[in-house]
């Protein structure tokens, strides 16, 4: 079975970061993964173009739907549970009943939006440390690409030739 | 600020934990002392009883919901700061985003001491969630008592998960350059977090919809406060203004709050290349803002009470500003309405004793003014023969004692142990093509 070696080069550099993605999706090699101290834009664009939107969203959306008739129903329960009339408001009073509705809609959404969140980046997941280089949460910008084992030497060439400053290799 | 480097930025925040020295330690045991003079005062208050307070009829509420607003008031300013400037993309809240929502958790901790002081027999708490008691009897959640427990127990868990989630790649940056069991807990609590695109594609769109549910709910919590006592029937309390005006004096409070913690932070630290005196003055200007919308409550609602010809709405007003607590009303127009005018001038923005003193004398007044309104409505109201005063007593000097010293307490923990700047958020406020790790 033919091995696949991983090279990681490290740029410095923002723009010579996005420079070696973009010469890396007309090469030959195949581009896996990005790793970034910040949320790069220049990266995203190149990146996301042809990819769906985050789903993160649809948690937020289903939590806070959730959320909503949640509060607004634990309320109504409560109070038919024991029909008093309290400073003369209806039983099932449904303007505070709204407040108490929102504040659900609130947390369970952001509830949703932390599972989504969680699951679609797949955190937590310490097994992601064994491929992964410190300086890229510092200064430096970590592009890593899959190779055949004969084309190592040629893919490390390829990073320093982009102005990558160093590389690593990973044995998957 | 484009000066510095990814690198700088991290050294310099990072640098902040390093093991502290013996002042440190000295500072932190004298308020664990504070803390201990606190819970000495809240158990002596359990087994004698709530009536070591001072709050009696007609005043039923004292220093415990005086303190209890005045704390939910300085959290607001952390989730304005962290959220609402963020979707409005105001670059100059990065370096203090962090440290705001720090103030923000621990402030909402603190405040939620205060309901479970004041209960008295704090083993019946669970009377407040919904769970029936032995008659099938549920909370009444027509109750804006209630709807305080919901929104305060939502804002502590959103402004919780917001704030960690914004420090996960800060943590990544210190895990990455710790040793020992530091390493080991900055592991722990980053979650792996590596910075892959695939991370950062998910994390943005789940912090913008944090922030932009962060935004409603930081108002509604303060509304909700606000109709605490809006709701009933007191003069001085029952007004229509009064969820913006409490939303407005929050924000006024919780940014003051934000220049006596930043001031010191940036001297101590070294952090005058980050926390710059242009962050510093913009808070400044938005405190003139805040300031000038409190103002304008304070005269409105002199003005309702004119205009009502109601006599019992005039005479609480007139006492307000004539009577016993004149001194407290006073404190609280000067220190929160005309002092920050000074702020119009730009030598005293870009004055940093000029900007810790007015600070001080903010929060001096927001909680003077929690004071007036707190005591002076029942202590006034319809019944000339129910009027009386209010002192607070030994007992709860105490326990507010202690609560403040468990405020500055927990931050001083903060900012030994966890990234007190967000380094990711300033790395991003960076100017394009500036050298990065030079």
């Amino acid at each position: 079975m033919e091995v696949k070696r991983y090279v990681m080069g490290l740029f410095r550099d923002e723009d010579r970061a996005v420079g070696a993605i973009e010469s890396l999706k007309k090469s030959s090699f195949k581009l896996h993964k990005v790793h970034s101290p910040v949320p790069s834009h220049k990266i995203m664009n190149v990146l996301d173009r042809d990819r769906p939107q985050s789903k993160v969203g649809y948690f937020t959306l289903a939590g806070g739907i959730i959320g909503f008739f949640t509060g607004f129903l634990l309320a109504i329960y409560t109070a038919s549970e024991w029909s008093l009339i309290v400073s003369g408001k209806p039983v099932i009073a449904l303007v505070p009943f709204f407040i108490v509705g929102f504040e659900f809609t609130i947390l369970f959404g952001v509830l949703g939006n932390i599972i989504g969140l969680l699951t679609q980046a797949r955190l937590p997941r310490w097994k992601n440390l064994k491929q992964y280089d410190e300086r890229c949460s510092g200064e430096h910008f970590g592009v890593v690409a899959q190779c055949d084992d004969a084309d190592q030497d040629r893919l490390m060439a390829f990073f320093i030739e982009k102005g990558g400053d160093a590389k690593r290799i990973y044995v998957y | 600020m484009s000066e510095l480097t990814y690198t700088e930025i991290d050294a310099t925040v990072l640098n902040t934990l390093t093991p502290p020295k013996r002042a440190y330690w000295l500072t932190v045991a004298a308020l664990a002392a504070g803390i201990l003079i606190g819970l000495s005062c809240w158990i002596y208050q359990i087994f004698v009883g709530i009536g070591v307070g001072g709050q009696n009829n007609p005043v039923g509420w004292g220093t415990y919901l005086i303190n209890f607003v005045f704390w939910v008031g300085i959290a607001h300013s952390g989730t304005l700061i962290s959220a609402i400037l963020y979707l409005f993309r105001a670059g100059w809240r990065n370096p203090i985003a962090r440290a705001a929502e720090t103030m923000t958790v621990f402030a909402v901790c603190t405040a939620g001491l205060f309901p479970l002081i004041h209960l008295g027999r704090v083993w019946l708490v669970y009377y407040m969630l919904p769970y029936p008691n032995q008659r099938y009897l549920w909370p009444n959640f027509q109750s804006p008592l209630v709807f305080d427990l919901v929104a305060i127990s939502t804002y502590l868990t959103v402004s919780s998960l917001f704030w960690f989630t914004g420090m996960l790649p800060d943590l990544a940056a210190a895990r990455d350059r710790a040793a020992g069991w530091r390493r080991r807990f900055y592991k722990i609590l980053s979650l792996g977090w590596t910075g892959e695109h695939e991370q950062w594609r998910h994390y943005t769109r789940g912090y913008l919809f944090f922030a932009a549910l962060a935004t409603p709910l930081v108002i509604s919590v303060h509304s909700v406060v606000s109709w605490d006592f809006a709701l009933a029937v007191v003069p001085g309390w029952h007004s229509t203004i009064f969820a913006p005006y409490f939303v407005a004096g929050a924000i006024h409070s919780g940014l003051a709050m934000v220049l006596t913690l930043m001031i010191p932070l940036r001297a101590i630290f070294d952090y005058k290349r980050i926390i710059t005196d242009d962050v510093l003055e913009n808070v400044a200007k938005t405190i003139i803002f805040t300031g000038l919308i409190v103002g304008f409550a304070y005269a409105t609602e002199y003005f309702i009470a004119w205009y009502s010809h109601n006599e019992i709405e005039i005479e609480s007003f007139r006492w307000r500003a004539l009577g016993d607590y004149s001194l407290e009303f006073w404190i609280m127009v000067v220190c929160n309405s005309l002092v920050p005018l000074l702020f119009f001038f730009k030598k005293y923005r870009r004055s940093t004793p000029w900007l810790f003193g007015i600070s001080i004398l903010i929060n001096v007044g927001m909680w003077f003014e929690r004071f007036v309104i707190i005591v002076g409505g029942p202590a006034h109201d319809f019944i000339p023969h129910a009027w009386g005063l209010y002192t607070p007593s030994a007992v709860e000097m105490g326990i507010m004692l202690g609560t403040f010293c468990l405020f500055f307490f927990l931050f001083l923990l903060f900012v030994k142990h966890l990234p007190s700047v967000s380094m990711t958020e300033m790395k991003e406020t960076l100017e394009k093509g500036s050298a990065h790790g030079s």
